[in-house]
């Protein structure tokens, strides 16, 4: 408990510190309710108030900070990330107020940024309850509208130039290449299934129909819900240009599939009618075998984080006897 | 002494931070991390005593499918594509005779485990050496082909039994239920 206190003590001084540097002309900046609200695997996260006086007077904002973990199951950097929230706002796909980024941990000790607190939970198993089948349909139905959104935004006028270019001949040779330089520095043992894996996937490249702002981690657990209505979409950590459909494929994956509830191709009209996108099933195809690589691939990281000691956190430690069962999977459903 | 076993000793030690330790713990993430280490001690528990055999119905069924993919690649020795793939083949035959000279009859996990290792090395070199390089001009079939279109299934049905003895060890339905608490 005391370590704990001293924690918060901690964090209230840095994030005085860091508000101090970035809100010009206040006085009077308190911070209060500080506490971690999660021992998320890639990030960890405090919420607090803050408050200041300014020339329109007492402002209070309730706020979520998120810090770069010490090491987890993702080398993600967060100022692509807080980049994305800040241009999407206003977008009319569902984010947090992006606030304020220490990019490179001058004030937070490790690259934080902070948004406004939305109001909702994340833990999508209390939806896979049979009484809550009403709610996770609408939710996924929501999941569908906020897919059609987000990948009908025209990024060019947001000025996402931070995230790399691609084509639609390139799109998917981007991410098996970028998944496959991570394998070949995380990996334990040789994999010669995941080597077979991915000649498949360089042998079956589609064409994306477009490019759009691929969220990377679209699925449920990774939006904030208030019975059955998604207020924001978290963890934009693997955002990148890239093939609309890669979101889709992911967000049916089995771990986290509203399946039950929502078929995917129910989900897919209803996306295709509001964004006009079209789903090839080459297209879907592909990347569910690579979203079996891709979740492989981060379990064998965190593995090797946890065995590394670069990390404790003990969810990462049995992640990579996850990359099994996703192998077999992805074998399944490879064409004769 | 076999009783009790290192599953029996590790199980109760499972059972015991359950029942004594956990209701203690406010929630928490140090909670959650006692409750992680719970599960992962619970899986040790079923797959202790596996390991051994698994490596070793491993290590012999990949050392089969090598056997079969070295006679294929044999029998195309004198042509061109049997050039390509002599450097392959040499070292197959080598790794392949070792299985024969090692002299011991009970080899632990961790030897059955080094094996593994270099066959998986092999298994990776094999679909290198194999890989289907981009359509040669007009369409003329590339030197290999034939070889890669007899090895290939071969392959993918070995690593079909690998995943499935895998699964075997890693995730056995109790281990499954596990998880899914």
């Amino acid at each position: 408990m005391r370590e704990q206190a001293a924690a918060v003590e901690a964090v209230i001084a840095r994030l005085k510190e860091l508000l101090r540097a970035n809100l010009h002309g206040v006085r009077d900046i308190h911070i209060d309710n500080v506490a971690p609200i999660t021992a998320g695997n890639a990030r960890e996260a405090w919420e607090f108030d803050v408050r200041w006086r300014d020339r329109g007077g007492e402002q209070t904002v309730s706020c979520v900070m998120l810090r770069k973990a010490q090491a987890g199951q993702l080398e993600t950097e967060l100022i692509p990330e807080f980049r994305i929230i800040r241009s999407l706002w206003g977008s009319g796909v569902p984010v947090a107020r992006a606030l304020w980024i220490d990019s490179d941990g001058r004030w937070l000790e490790r690259p934080s940024f902070i948004t406004e607190k939305v109001a909702g939970a994340t833990d999508f198993l209390p939806l896979l309850k049979p009484e809550a089948s009403e709610i996770s349909r609408a939710l996924a139905g929501q999941l569908a509208n906020v897919a059609a959104r987000l990948h009908t935004v025209d990024w060019r006028k947001l000025g996402v130039d931070f995230l790399p270019a691609t084509t639609p001949e390139t799109a998917a040779a981007q991410q098996i290449a970028y998944w496959e330089t991570l394998f070949r520095k995380h990996r334990m043992e040789p994999h010669p299934i995941m080597s077979a894996a991915f000649i498949w996937l360089k042998e079956h490249q589609p064409t994306a129909g477009r490019i759009s702002i691929v969220h990377g981690d679209f699925r449920f657990g990774n939006f904030l819900y208030e019975r059955d209505r998604i207020n924001a979409m978290l963890d934009w950590e693997m955002v990148h240009l890239g093939d609309p459909v890669e979101d889709i494929a992911w967000a049916y994956r089995s771990l986290w599939s509203p399946e039950r509830v929502f078929s995917l191709e129910e989900f897919v009209r209803r996306y295709t009618e509001l964004s006009g996108i079209a789903v090839t099933s080459d297209n879907l195809l592909f990347y569910r075998l690579l979203g079996e690589v891709k979740h492989s691939i981060i379990s064998l990281t965190g593995a090797r984080s946890f065995m590394d000691g670069r990390t404790r956190n003990l969810f990462l430690a049995d992640r990579a006897s996850t990359v099994t069962s996703n192998l077999k999977q992805f074998m399944d459903w490879l064409p004769d | 002494m076999t009783k009790p076993t290192i599953g029996d000793l590790l199980n109760g030690v499972a059972t015991s931070l359950r029942e004594t330790v956990l209701p203690e713990m406010p929630a928490g993430p140090v909670r959650r991390q006692v409750q992680v280490a719970i599960s992962i001690i619970r899986r040790v528990s079923l797959m202790w005593d596996k390991t051994g055999p698994y490596l070793y119905a491993d290590n012999k069924d990949i050392e089969e499918t090598l056997q079969q993919v070295c006679a294929i690649l044999d029998g195309v020795e004198s042509n061109g594509s049997g050039a390509a793939f002599e450097p392959l083949r040499q070292r197959l035959h080598a790794a392949l005779a070792q299985r024969d000279n090692r002299g011991v009859e009970y080899p632990s996990p961790g030897a059955l485990g080094v094996r593994n290792l270099e066959l998986q090395w092999l298994l990776i070199e094999v679909q290198e050496a194999l890989q289907e390089p981009s359509p040669s001009p007009g369409g003329v079939e590339h030197p290999g082909s034939a070889e890669r279109s007899e090895i290939m299934p071969m392959l993918l049905g070995l690593f079909r039994r690998m995943l499935e003895r895998e699964l075997e060890v890693t995730a056995p339905p109790a281990a499954k239920q596990l998880r899914s608490c």
